[in-house]
């Protein structure tokens, strides 16, 4: 043994060169290498010029990769997806592809997960693509790309996507806020629902879930709202379009276009229309906006609308906040607004209330938007099953004021309620009221309550 | 060229190997041959006597070492920068993957080993006098071995890393009076979070390591004082064997009769030093046992060195380290796991959370640190010992059997789920 001890010694050393050899050869040759080579194949053959050809052949592999410095997210997407925005890739093979119908969304500035899911990070297809363990976004299925326009896109209706605008109102009209919260609302018998699209739920799951609830969650205390394929599959795509990351905000931050219809929205959501006019329709308090870019320099506008008692001492006009896009995105709507078009703005505002139908209708608003009506349905008749309650379901509210005193009810209302048993020895039943103390003011509750009286009335008038 | 000379001169710092003085100062001036003895008996050097499980701890901890210096280059010890730079080694780092495999499998494997290395020590009784001491230094070494190793499982910071000190640190706040603030000291806060990323990444790259350091020099420099590496000197002829277990005893002047001063051989300050050493000495009867350190020791551990370095290599090679989801500390893992080697303290703590988390440990670490006080049996001959190994080997049973039970039987909400019952992942 003591002979051989040296030579023992060798042959381990030389091993160890072998294996630390075998771990560069690994580390050397990632398969992103292979791709980037065929890419540049790819883009040599049509080169004429054969000086050009054997710089393109010869350009050394590096890794792509988009920074989105605010959203905390690198994408190295293109690291093998080289074509992504050269429309001559078009009928290349993949991963080589052009990407057509991208308006906007360029990869190298919007990058690629935002919107597909996966692993930006890695740089291996199976990773990357996120179909391994710990990894909660894997690519999206062709059918469900569509939902993450609503990340960014988070109010009014997404151009080539009327699934999500039919998502979101049916999340708000369906009550579904009585058991899940949403960025802070709702009420806390089904899960949170803020990050529900970056929770690793396959949109399938989702999709059978809305359909018949107990079928892939045993047990769920979830009611069967019988909604249909189309439905659920709105649901759905609302569901996957939920992130507690601010992308819109992100994006809007960096957006090259400020267009004239994201001022439009502007417009409408700040209520310049009660103030200013354009070309006569409006209120006139403030000028007129017809043409109003052609009176003034875009910069004149701008400082404007950063702060106006700065150009006109003494103006009313309020200090809005906005930042550089949004203000750049208002001065585009007012250089093409017309007056149809404030005509159709004004049109749409909700007509005047008296303050008592306006507390009503705060009152059923808040009714909704809670999501009162998922327990109590939406013609608060009530009905939804609630095993072992007494009556076998929630409670109808239409007859509130037979039952209970306005401040009976306010007090359950405030309080929440456990409904009584049928049996002590079987399980609680699922559903209960809950205590909405922390999430409505009085003035809220008060007003909901008035909403009750207010349907009763109704009744009797019947 | 004589400053080329006077340069090598004064790297060297001996004579010319030509003359007789510099020959000899090529030993004495050597660190390595003053950490090791000129000459080492043959049975120091069997593999069964020691199975080389320090020296394979230490080698562990060199490449631990070197490994996470590279790593430190990549990482920060930030949320969530700390779980991205953790993606980075795995996809862009050259040879990252590789340098975290290797940190990682080392990290479990110092673990194993250095457990390993102290049953070895006990079931060779090579704790008794007059090393009792380097037991207990050993013993811390063990603790500190535990502390990196946790320290180190927070760093990546993703959900097992999160989990897994949430849990661990909740533990140690079951002490009473001092648990809670321990834990908030630990953690910079209530709970785990970024204060807490960086008080790990303190310790784990600059506390524990100077502590482990500065006690392995101890460590190793007892040994060599105490008479070098362990050998069943049970199994020596009768009557060396008693002199052997009596020798030691600084003035006990009857003990040291073994041998007269003419067949006495020490090494090194032998013409300088009279009286009579304090440690064991080669005697001329044992002469022919002994051979020199270089090469025969020397190439043994190089070979023991290399054998660690591959093995880790080779499984860093084939076997990833995990890396789960990004740290949440809204979604608990159920069951949320402390590491491996507290998974018996965790066991315990299901129990009872006192008696498991504090007292049970706390008595564990004691007695393990009083083991060469109470046992003072002088005899190192296993038949001797029959009671002393019969106690450890079911205190080391019934760790093995926590850490088993903790790791492979317990599912969700800690409930008994034996490791081939495939729990199909219901929804919530």
């Amino acid at each position: 043994m003591e002979r051989r001890t040296p030579q023992v010694f060798f042959v381990l050393s030389l091993l160890a060169l072998v294996l630390i050899l075998a771990a560069a050869w690994q580390a050397n040759t990632p398969y992103w290498k292979v791709y980037q080579r065929d890419f540049h194949k790819l883009e040599a053959q049509g080169e004429p010029n054969s000086l050009t050809k054997a710089a393109v052949l010869a350009s050394p592999p590096v890794i792509h990769q988009v920074l989105l410095t605010g959203l905390q997210r690198v994408d190295r997407c293109t690291t093998c997806h080289l074509g992504v925005e050269d429309p001559t890739m078009k009928n290349a093979p993949q991963p080589f592809r052009f990407h057509p119908g991208l308006g906007p969304h360029i990869p190298s500035k919007f990058g690629c997960t935002i919107c597909h899911g996966g692993q930006g990070l890695a740089t291996e297809k199976s990773d990357a693509h996120g179909n391994v363990m710990f990894w909660q976004t894997p690519l999206l299925a062709k059918d469900y790309i569509r939902a993450s326009c609503g990340r960014c896109h988070k109010e009014g209706d997404v151009p080539g996507v009327p699934e999500l605008t039919e998502g979101r109102h049916l999340f708000e009209t369906q009550g579904c806020r009585g058991c899940h919260k949403l960025n802070g609302v709702g009420g806390s018998i089904g899960p949170d629902l803020t990050t529900e699209g970056a929770s690793h739920r396959a949109p399938e799951w989702l999709e059978r879930h809305f359909l018949t609830p107990n079928a892939v969650s045993a047990g769920s205390a979830m009611p069967n709202f019988h909604f249909t394929k189309e439905q659920a599959r709105a649901l759905t795509y609302y569901m996957l379009s939920l992130t507690s990351e601010d992308m819109g905000s992100y994006y809007s931050s960096v957006r090259l276009i400020p267009s004239a219809g994201h001022g439009r929205q502007l417009f409408i959501e700040k209520n310049c229309i009660a103030c200013h006019n354009v070309g006569g329709v409006g209120a006139k308090t403030g000028p007129d906006l017809l043409g109003v870019t052609k009176r003034h320099s875009p910069g004149w506008l701008d400082e404007q609308l950063v702060n106006p008692s700065l150009v006109y001492p003494g103006s009313t006009m309020p200090v809005y906040d906005l930042e550089t896009n949004a203000r750049k995105a208002l001065v585009n709507f007012m250089a093409t607004a017309t007056a149809e078009d404030a005509q159709a703005i004004l049109s749409q505002r909700s007509k005047t209330l008296t303050p008592e139908d306006a507390a009503i209708e705060a009152g059923r608003q808040n009714f909704a938007r809670f999501g009162c009506v998922g327990c109590h349905g939406l013609q608060l008749q009530g009905g939804v099953p609630n095993p072992n309650a007494q009556g076998g379901e929630v409670p109808s509210l239409l007859h509130a004021s037979d039952d209970y005193t306005k401040d009976e009810v306010i007090a359950i209302i405030r309080n929440g309620k456990v409904p009584p048993t049928e049996d002590r020895s079987k399980p609680a039943p699922p559903l209960y009221m809950p205590s909405w103390r922390s999430v409505l003011t009085e003035e809220d509750i008060n007003r909901v309550a008035d909403y009750l009286w207010s349907l009763q009335k109704k009744k009797d008038s019947w | 060229m004589n400053v080329i000379r006077d340069v090598w001169q004064s790297i060297v710092r001996r004579d010319p190997l030509s003359t007789d003085k510099g020959k000899s100062e090529l030993v004495f001036l050597n660190l390595w041959l003053h950490i090791h003895p000129a000459k080492v008996k043959k049975e120091h050097l069997k593999i069964k006597h020691t199975w080389y499980l320090g020296f394979i701890t230490f080698f562990l901890f060199l490449i631990l070492v070197t490994t996470g210096v590279a790593l430190m280059c990549y990482y920060r010890p930030q949320s969530p920068q700390a779980y991205q730079d953790m993606k980075d080694l795995q996809f862009v780092v050259f040879l990252g993957r590789f340098l975290r495999n290797m940190h990682r499998w080392s990290a479990h494997g110092m673990v194993v080993c250095v457990f390993l290395h102290m049953c070895r020590v006990f079931y060779t009784g090579s704790y008794k006098k007059p090393r009792q001491f380097n037991w207990v230094v050993g013993v811390f070494l063990f603790l500190l071995t535990l502390g990196l190793s946790f320290t180190g499982y927070l760093l990546p910071w993703d959900q097992l890393a999160f989990w897994a000190i949430t849990v661990g640190t909740n533990i140690g706040s079951y002490a009473p009076l001092v648990g809670k603030q321990l834990r908030e000291l630990l953690l910079g806060g209530h709970s785990v979070g970024e204060s807490a990323l960086l008080r790990f990444y303190v310790l784990h790259v600059a506390v524990l390591p100077s502590a482990v350091i500065l006690l392995t020099m101890v460590h190793f420099w007892r040994v060599r004082k105490d008479g070098g590496l362990s050998r069943p000197v049970w199994k020596l002829k009768q009557d060396q064997a008693e002199a052997l277990v009596t020798i030691g005893v600084p003035g006990d002047a009857p003990a040291l009769t073994v041998t007269t001063a003419a067949k006495d051989k020490t090494y090194g300050l032998m013409e300088v030093v009279t009286g009579k050493p304090i440690f064991e000495t080669v005697t001329a009867e044992e002469e022919e046992d002994v051979v020199f350190s270089y090469p025969y020791a020397f190439f043994r551990e190089a070979v023991a060195l290399m054998a660690t370095v591959t093995t880790i290599m080779a499984l860093s090679l084939v076997w990833s380290a995990p890396l789960e989801e990004l740290a949440n500390p809204a979604k608990t893992p159920n069951p949320a796991k402390a590491p491996w080697y507290f998974l018996g303290l965790q066991e315990l703590v299901s129990h009872s959370a006192l008696l498991g988390g504090v007292v049970a440990p706390a008595l564990m670490v004691l007695a393990l640190m009083a083991v060469p006080y109470f046992d003072t049996n002088p005899s190192r001959r296993p038949a001797d010992r029959k009671w002393a190994i019969r106690v450890f080997t079911i205190f080391v049973a019934i760790n093995i059997v926590l850490i088993i039970v903790g790791t492979f039987f317990r599912g969700p909400g800690w409930a008994l789920v034996p490791p081939w019952v495939h729990i199909v992942a219901g929804a919530e």
